[in-house]
């Protein structure tokens, strides 16, 4: 028997009594044996069903995705080329004003100090399609969306392999174009699409350009400082709040690649229309997102416009990053903020700032106001009654500040520690 | 009271009548002397002071003969006792290759985290000894995310597992591009473990490896070590799919020996029930450490461990300091520190008595011990002695007791010294080639490297594999190649060690609002443990199932006490679909090929405690399940039963007998779990087949309805019925287990003969054909009297 008999017959696909031509029982036997045991248990990688609404007759590559067959020494593919020019709309403002960043913003937020040197137009934005999320050797990125600034002019070109065996081809072209950029930009590119572009190039025995290169990675100080008001820190997410733009029939992520197996048999450009459309949507929203977190960090920065809570988590990002005086720059100005959280959130951390310079002065005049203005924040009075306690000595003063401070607090765990310390402050008044 | 030594202790023994009347063999094994080599020139002066340190200043011959191979490019397979410096044979030459070139990479696969661990620190103590800059790391489940990486690009030296290696390593190969670039040494330690359906998985692994190291221009040298076993070098060629050298002779002293094969007294002859293997085992052991005889004792399951441990705590809580572990158990479960711990306390002496699973049994270094206590046979042959080498010092003498349990398997054991002593292990078998496993392992290879025309990999035929995949869409083919085409990660499909992955998992309501899950079952006993209505226990405690929820894979129970627990009745239909070969073996003919089998919970009884009087019976509905795989068989001609002074029932009950007897043998002779295969009597055509249901033992067709309780019409199985004992693998697909039944039939039914014969029991007992209660109060004289008659 062959062995597609004999596994079609394993997994019941087939009965083994049925009685075949002697041809078909040759070629079908190892597959009937694979599908006697198969049919037992479904396969989680099969997928049965297709989708309807491309039937019909397929539709040419050219004819709904305009672009370009190109070849080099390992082959052909195809490219998309995209212009966006500066007085298109991207969201609520146009591309020209997204055509400027404050690279010092740039490399703070990246954590990353090469990039103050650089120009914007030195930046590769690049995003990929793949055929699986999770990565690994078998995941191949089909699709690679990369943009730059020429001018106020945004460029896109999305290089796309129609088969397999055009992605050698598809990484040469890629070399070509990283190699007159200075640094990527991506959204989670450090966790997925650099490293898997990274193992296609060692898979196809290339060198891998995209090694050494420094990067802004927008998910992590997106994270920072809008994650606050976002439900999720996912890209669209980012730009229905951020950028002001929402996207039509925007295809999901997770259809992306079936979409593309799907193309691989049927070669229907309406398979892929979508795909190279959220992924050059994906491509400028990087860049309108670029634009939008420098500016929260650059300074002064307009109270009018600027969501408080966003600038306060700007302020904290320097204080983090060991920026102090601009940290206090950022801040002063927010403790005048309408927003009462931020207010006091901003006193809060200007008032910590000063406690560990030593600036007791400061610290305390401000504790004071917090509480004359009673901000409904035990802050203030813990740390005054600490001051009280360790600077001044002057225990019935701190006793005082923590039972008001008791009044206030209805967790547990801060109750607990406000007793020991009233329990404490109790001994060294009788001593 | 004076302590005695261990070789006064063992002549006390053979003086204590009540002792020695349960002994069924004691086997007096010599000392003998090492044979000794001078490190080779080679060996860099660095290595040779560090291991002059710690005393060795000579290597024994198997290790002499091994490094050379080694260092050499030779394939080996090092096949020694335990304590006889197995691990420095592929230490030495890792580290010399490293020292001589500073980028060299090795990986050490061991069957376990545990093992992995304990040789992780061995050869990093060397490694710190030699101040070299080497690197030796653990990959496993445990191992931190943030550690990952440096291990990929620093580790010198990467312990892993089989698991890790086939779902954390090979998937991800291009970060592990450094390791594969200069890989040259691949270790497999405990080869012998990898066998039947977790030798097959390997097997596909190691062709991944061995692909992946293609890919980066390189052909590692494999080290294997491996317990003995009947065929070492035929089970690693089969595993490496290479010629492999195997070194078999031990160069290391041996101590002298004493092995007793040991019975515990029948106390209840009507049911043959014998004296439980734990009490013999908790008095030995307790007189042994009390004696300061350092004792290890095997038993066979976890439980077990923890109600020996407290026997045994309890005994030594007078006078001695229980604080300290004084005593103490050891298995899977414990932390690693706690493990660590009582490891260290056995080499120094502070643990003078552990009782271990067989966690134990592979190579962790405890150091030697001066008795060992195996509380049932561990399985194999190969275990046996495996476990019985945990005890064994260089001077003086040791001990081995072997204490049997009532099954066949045991009884067969004691009672039959002669095969124990004589023969050689078990065979280890593999089935790579298994088409379930193989085409797992094919989408798992395609996602590391697209396949390409011309390739091989196992001994189907590829193209047509690959075409199978292409058609289901997991794989697109361009030109010559094969890529992996879904988004899957398909390493995550498989577990390399279970039958089926699936669990079932058992969650307590009792109290709504607190609910909790107490067990999971596996998929294949979730059908007769936690049917709807069944009685299932944990540690004593008796829960009603209210529902099983197949689909979400979740069976919900309620604490209840009741006086009786439930039994299910099952039926097992066997059909044959192809005959790979027959024999004739005297008057009956024995074959071995492709079946289907078909299963199905169709009731329960409830049975009381203590007097197992049958309290009613349960319907249970559950779906069928039914799967292709590969049996051995032999029919009973009907010439035969008409010579037979039995009625058709008697008949069915002595079958039933001898094929429970035949399948313990079987599982013994395989050196498989019992889970592995299964048993069933039928009729060859598979149109009648036995039934287990409320009525006993009855003759069934397959086109009645199986909730219909009658039975064949009399006089069926003289006219129509082929009565046929089938023994089949459990897994789809099979695993080969049933060829080399079909090559072992003779020798299968003189075991069981001889068994069932000498078996001192009136009516049958779990020990030979089952409980008599269970199989029929003639079913010992019935099976008797057909095993001689096919074999007349």
């Amino acid at each position: 028997m062959s062995v597609i008999d004999r596994l079609k017959r394993l997994s019941g696909e087939t009965k083994p009594e049925l009685k075949q031509s002697v041809r078909q029982d040759e070629i079908g036997e190892l597959r009937q044996r694979i599908e006697s045991i198969m049919a037992r248990r479904p396969d989680p990688t099969i997928r049965t069903t297709y989708p309807n609404k491309f039937a019909g007759k397929p539709v040419e590559l050219n004819d709904l995705i305009p672009g370009e067959e190109l070849d080099n020494a390992f082959g052909r593919f195809y490219v998309a080329p995209g212009c966006s020019v500066g007085s298109s709309f991207h969201g609520a403002r146009c591309i020209r004003d997204y055509a400027s960043v404050d690279m010092e913003a740039a490399a703070l937020i990246a954590n990353e100090p090469a990039l103050a040197d650089f120009d914007l137009a030195d930046g590769l934005f690049l995003d990929t399609e793949t055929t699986g999320l999770m990565g690994g050797t078998g995941t191949l990125a089909f699709l690679v969306g990369l943009g730059w600034f020429e001018g106020d002019t945004f460029i896109t070109r999305q290089i796309f392999a129609r088969d397999f065996a055009e992605e050698q081809a598809c990484l040469i072209f890629l070399q070509d174009i990283v190699k007159n950029k200075k640094f990527l930009i991506t959204f989670n590119g450090k966790a997925f699409d650099v490293g898997l572009l990274s193992t296609r190039f060692v898979m196809n025995r290339l060198p891998n350009p995209l090694a050494d290169l420094p990067h802004l990675d927008l998910l992590h100080p997106s994270r920072r400082l809008y994650g606050h008001r976002l439900m999720n820190h996912r890209l669209i997410s980012l730009e229905e709040a951020i950028i002001g733009f929402s996207r039509q029939d925007d295809l999901p992520g997770s259809e992306i690649p079936q979409r593309y197996f799907d193309w691989l048999r049927r070669r229907d450009a309406r398979l892929m229309a979508d795909v190279f459309e959220h992924n050059r949507l994906d491509i400028i929203s990087m860049a309108a997102l670029s634009a939008h977190l420098t500016e929260l960090m650059s300074h002064p920065a307009d109270l009018n416009v600027c969501h408080h809570a966003d600038l306060l988590c700007a302020a904290r990002l320097y204080h983090d990053r060991g920026r102090i005086p601009d940290a206090q720059k950022r801040l002063l100005p927010l403790t005048a903020s309408d927003d009462q959280h931020v207010k006091a959130d901003s006193f809060k951390m200007l008032s910590l700032i000063h406690k560990r310079a030593g600036q007791w002065d400061e610290a305390v005049r401000i504790w004071e106001l917090m509480i004359e203005h009673d901000f409904g924040d035990v802050f203030a009075k813990i740390e005054l009654a600490k001051w009280y306690e360790h600077r001044l000595h002057d225990f019935q003063h701190a006793k005082y500040l923590v039972i008001k401070a008791l009044d206030i607090v209805n967790n547990e765990e801060e109750q607990n520690s406000l007793m020991h310390r009233f329990k404490r402050l109790e001994r060294y008044d009788k001593d | 009271m004076a302590k005695l030594t261990m070789e006064e202790w063992l002549v006390r023994a053979e003086d204590n009548r009540r002792f020695r009347e349960n002994v069924r063999a004691v086997k007096q094994l010599p000392a003998s002397d090492g044979s000794f080599f001078p490190f080779p020139p080679w060996v860099h002066p660095s290595i040779q002071k560090v291991l002059k340190k710690r005393g060795i200043d000579r290597l024994y011959s198997h290790q002499a003969e091994a490094v050379d191979l080694a260092r050499n490019g030779r394939d080996l397979i090092l096949v020694t006792p335990t304590a006889s410096g197995k691990t420095l044979c592929y230490n030495l030459p890792v580290l010399q290759k490293i020292l001589e070139e500073q980028e060299t990479r090795a990986l050490y696969i061991f069957p376990t985290k545990a093992l992995a661990q304990d040789q992780m620190h061995e050869a990093h103590g060397l490694i710190n000894d030699l101040a070299a800059d080497i690197k030796t790391f653990t990959y496993d489940g445990d191992t931190p995310n943030d550690a990952r990486q440096a291990i990929r690009k620093q580790g010198h030296i990467v312990v892993t597992n089989p698991d890790m290696l086939h779902a954390g390593i090979l998937p991800h190969h291009t970060k592990w591009q450094k390791l594969f670039q200069n890989i040259r040494y691949v270790v497999i330690d405990e080869l012998h473990v990898y066998r039947g359906v977790f030798g097959s998985h390997l097997t596909n692994v190691i062709r991944r490896l061995v692909r992946v190291c293609r890919f980066y221009g390189q052909t590692p040298t494999f080290i294997c070590c491996s317990a003995t076993v009947a065929n070492p070098k035929e089970h690693a060629e089969n595993i490496l799919e290479r010629p492999v050298t195997l070194i078999e002779k031990s160069g290391a002293p041996t101590a002298a020996k004493t092995f007793i094969l040991y019975n515990p007294p029948v106390v209840n002859r009507e049911l043959g029930i014998r004296q439980s293997a734990l009490t013999p085992a908790r008095i030995v052991a307790s007189d042994l450490i009390a004696n300061d005889i350092q004792t290890i004792v095997f038993t066979t399951s976890r439980l077990n461990v923890e109600i020996m441990t407290k026997y045994l705590k309890d005994q030594f809580k007078g006078g001695k300091p229980v604080d300290t572990n004084f005593v103490s158990g050891y298995r899977g479960g414990y932390l690693p520190n706690l493990r660590r711990q009582i490891e260290g306390g056995l080499r120094d002496g502070t643990v003078m008595g552990v009782v271990s699973t067989n966690a134990l049994e592979l190579g962790i270094d405890i150091g030697d011990l001066e008795a060992c206590i195996m509380v049932g046979y561990p399985g194999s042959i190969a275990s046996t002695w495996q476990q019985a080498g945990r005890a064994g010092r260089r001077l003086g003498k040791s001990l081995a007791l072997l204490i049997a349990r009532s099954n066949p398997m045991d009884q067969f054991i004691v009672e039959n010294p002669d095969y124990f002593f004589s023969r050689s292990p078990e065979h280890c078998r593999v089935n790579p080639d298994n088409l379930l496993i193989l085409l797992h392992h094919l989408k798992s290879a395609a996602f590391e490297l697209p396949f390409e025309q011309g390739e091989t990999f196992g001994k189907e035929d590829l193209v047509e594999l690959l075409s199978y995949l292409e058609d289901k869409g997991v794989l697109h083919r361009v030109g010559e190649r094969w890529h992996w085409a879904a988004e899957s990660y398909p390493a995550d499909e498989i577990s390399l060690r279970t039958i089926n992955p699936e669990n079932v998992v058992v969650i307590d309501v009792t109290d709504a609002g607190a609910r909790k899950v107490i067990a999971e079952v596996d998929w294949d006993s979730a059908f007769t443990s936690v049917h709807k209505d069944a009685i299932y226990m944990v540690e004593s405690q008796q829960y009603h199932v209210e529902s099983l929820d197949l689909e979400a894979k979740k069976a919900y129970v309620k604490k209840v006490d009741v006086d009786h627990y439930t039994d299910a009745m099952t039926y097992t239909n066997v059909r044959v679909i192809d005959v790979f070969s027959e024999k004739k073996a005297r008057r009956i003919i024995v074959e071995h090929g492709e079946v289907q089998v078909v299963r199905k919970v169709v009731g329960y009884k409830k049975i009381k405690f203590y007097t197992a009087e049958n309290l009613g019976y349960g319907d249970v509905t559950l779906p069928e399940k039914d799967m292709h795989t590969t049996s051995y068989w032999f029919t009973i001609p009907r010439n035969l039963l008409k010579e037979m002074p039995y009625t058709e029932a008697e008949i069915i009950d002595g079958l039933s007998g001898l094929a429970y007897c035949l399948y313990h043998l079987s599982a013994m002779i395989l050196m498989a779990d019992v889970r592995d295969i299964d048993k069933c009597i039928g009729d060859k055509s598979g149109e009648w087949f036995v039934r287990y249901g409320r009525g006993g033992r009855t003759l069934t067709n397959v086109s009645m309805d199986i909730n219909d309780n009658s039975s064949a019409p009399p006089g069926t199985m003289t006219d129509a019925f082929d009565p046929t004992v089938f023994i089949f693998d459990a897994y789809p697909g099979g695993i080969g287990f049933s060829e080399l039944l079909f090559e072992e039939h003779d020798r299968m039914l003189a075991a069981a003969k001889n068994l069932i014969r000498h078996c001192p029991c009136d009516h049958g007992c779990p020990s030979c054909v089952g409980p008599s209660l269970e199989v029929g109060p003639l079913a010992k004289e019935t099976a008797l009297f057909i095993l001689d008659l096919i074999t007349a």
